[in-house]
């Protein structure tokens, strides 16, 4: 073993590179902060069930009739799948439409938006909607 | 699916400095018909090496860096191109954000050993050090996470208005296949290519084991979130599961002994084959088994199901992690 070299053990020899210490470190950050987020997540005890809001933002005459636009807020903790929004307009002769749609899955503290529509002008004061059930994922 | 050859070294064997790893360790058995990188046998570097290694120190830092940059790119191919089928599955997405926080922290943190032994086993096993290894699989978290978070984002998958919880949740599941890919990168895309067959023969009984795992949960989680595993459960009897499970031992076996694959297994001379059927096959059904178990609980699969269910579940599961299992000892 002659060729044993001199100060090669002093090299590179198990001294990874400066941006392979830092990206490693970097890794290390991501992934213990992402564990420590969720870890207080859990504890923290956020898991609340669904509690979903829906509000209107926004009622436009379109081709064949209204649209409402609404987001649906979930301010529980917990997922919320298939929620169903139902949309309500109190006509002037005493009818009542009704329209609905489901949405797929509202993460805790998400929100998502879409669009029911009508035949009937909502913009009067005969407007509601609400959210009428979810499932849990 | 299948992932053909080794595994990353984000310092790469080309480098100056793993011949000189190299050096310092004569006497392995394996080295001496291991095909170096540059296509020298590794015995020729022992005696050639002396004339390639006196590139100045700054030099030789230099090239380092760049090794490491290749590396570091390879790595993002690798966990992009592994994780690809995941990223755009839409359960993956809906289980970031819905699966318990806690299996998933448990999940992330499992993974760590998992990779760190996968980059020890497969790499050269006789000059690397296991903090270069928690090194090299940090690294590939690193990428992991990154690889994800950018390939989320420009599926619109995540954006700023979600909450930090999504967001979180979304890039955390995906960056666990994705620091995977990011280790086997250097096998598919990346030069190292015959050392391994040799490599592999050194790794003992415990490196099976570990290599079977690998494969396992790499399958496993490729299918595990979509909808169909459960669907496939529903829609079997209890003698389809047996089928199924009498197929899988089969598959394994016939996978690493019999259908000359490439990096076929050599039956021992004098081991008789019921010898290899219970101590590779039928243990790594069994972990093929609870790897499909552990990850199905990890999704929250076992959730009001009945036992029968469970279990018919973890065998359907079970079929394609076996053959990662298998595959993975082919080609790690």
């Amino acid at each position: 073993m002659d060729g044993e070299p001199k100060g090669r053990r002093s090299g590179s020899h198990e001294e990874p590179s400066v941006w392979e210490w830092v990206t490693a470190a970097g890794g290390t950050l991501l992934v213990l902060g992402t564990v420590g987020l969720m870890l207080s997540e859990a504890l923290r005890g956020e898991s609340t069930p669904p509690d979903v809001v829906v509000s209107v933002e926004r009622v436009e005459a379109v081709e064949n009739g209204f649209r409402v636009e609404f987001r649906v807020e979930n301010r529980g903790g917990e997922t919320a799948a298939g929620v169903k929004v139902e949309g309500e307009v109190r006509g002037g002769g005493g009818t009542t439409e009704t329209s609905e749609m489901t949405l797929d899955y509202i993460p805790g503290r998400a929100t998502r938006r879409g669009g029911l529509f009508f035949r009937e002008d909502p913009r009067g004061s005969g407007l509601t909607l609400r959210a009428s059930g979810y499932a849990e994922p | 699916m299948v992932y053909p050859g080794g595994l990353v070294r984000f310092r790469s064997s080309r480098s100056a400095s793993s011949s000189e790893r190299a050096l310092q360790h004569p006497a392995p058995r394996d080295h001496s018909h291991c095909k170096g990188p540059m296509g020298e046998t590794a015995g020729a570097e022992h005696t050639g090496a002396a004339s390639g290694s006196g590139p100045t120190r700054s030099r030789g830092e230099r090239s380092t860096d760049r090794e490491f940059a290749v590396g570091l790119a390879r790595a993002f191919g690798g966990a992009i191109f592994f994780s690809l089928p995941l990223l755009m599955t839409m359960e993956m997405w809906w289980l970031g954000f819905y699966m318990s926080r806690l299996r998933l922290a448990l999940f992330m943190l499992v993974m760590i050993p998992l990779l760190v032994a996968l980059d020890h086993y497969s790499g050269f096993k006789e000059t690397s050090s296991w903090r270069e290894d928690v090194v090299d699989a940090m690294v590939a978290y690193g990428v992991g996470f990154t690889a994800s978070a950018l390939v989320l984002a420009l599926f619109a998958v995540i954006d700023t208005s979600m909450p930090p919880r999504e967001i979180v949740g979304k890039v955390a599941l995906q960056a666990v296949p994705a620091s995977f890919g990011a280790v086997l990168a250097s096998s598919l895309l990346g030069g190292e290519g015959r050392a391994e067959e040799e490599r592999k023969r050194s790794v003992g009984y415990a490196g099976e084991l570990l290599f079977m795992t690998a494969g396992a949960m790499f399958l496993a989680f490729n299918v595990a979130p979509t909808e169909e595993m459960i669907l496939i459960a529903f829609q079997m009897t209890e003698w389809h599961a047996l089928a199924l499970a009498g197929t899988s031992l089969v598959l394994m076996h016939a996978f690493v002994y019999a259908v000359d694959f490439r990096g076929q297994h050599v039956v021992p001379e004098g081991t008789p084959g019921w010898s290899l059927f219970f101590r590779f096959t039928v243990v790594g059904y069994a972990i093929a088994l609870g790897v499909s178990a552990y990850v199905l609980w990890t999704f929250g699969r076992y959730e009001g199901v009945s036992p029968e269910t469970a279990a018919m579940q973890s065998v359907v599961l079970g079929f394609p992690a076996s053959l990662g299992a298998a595959a993975a000892r082919l080609i790690l």
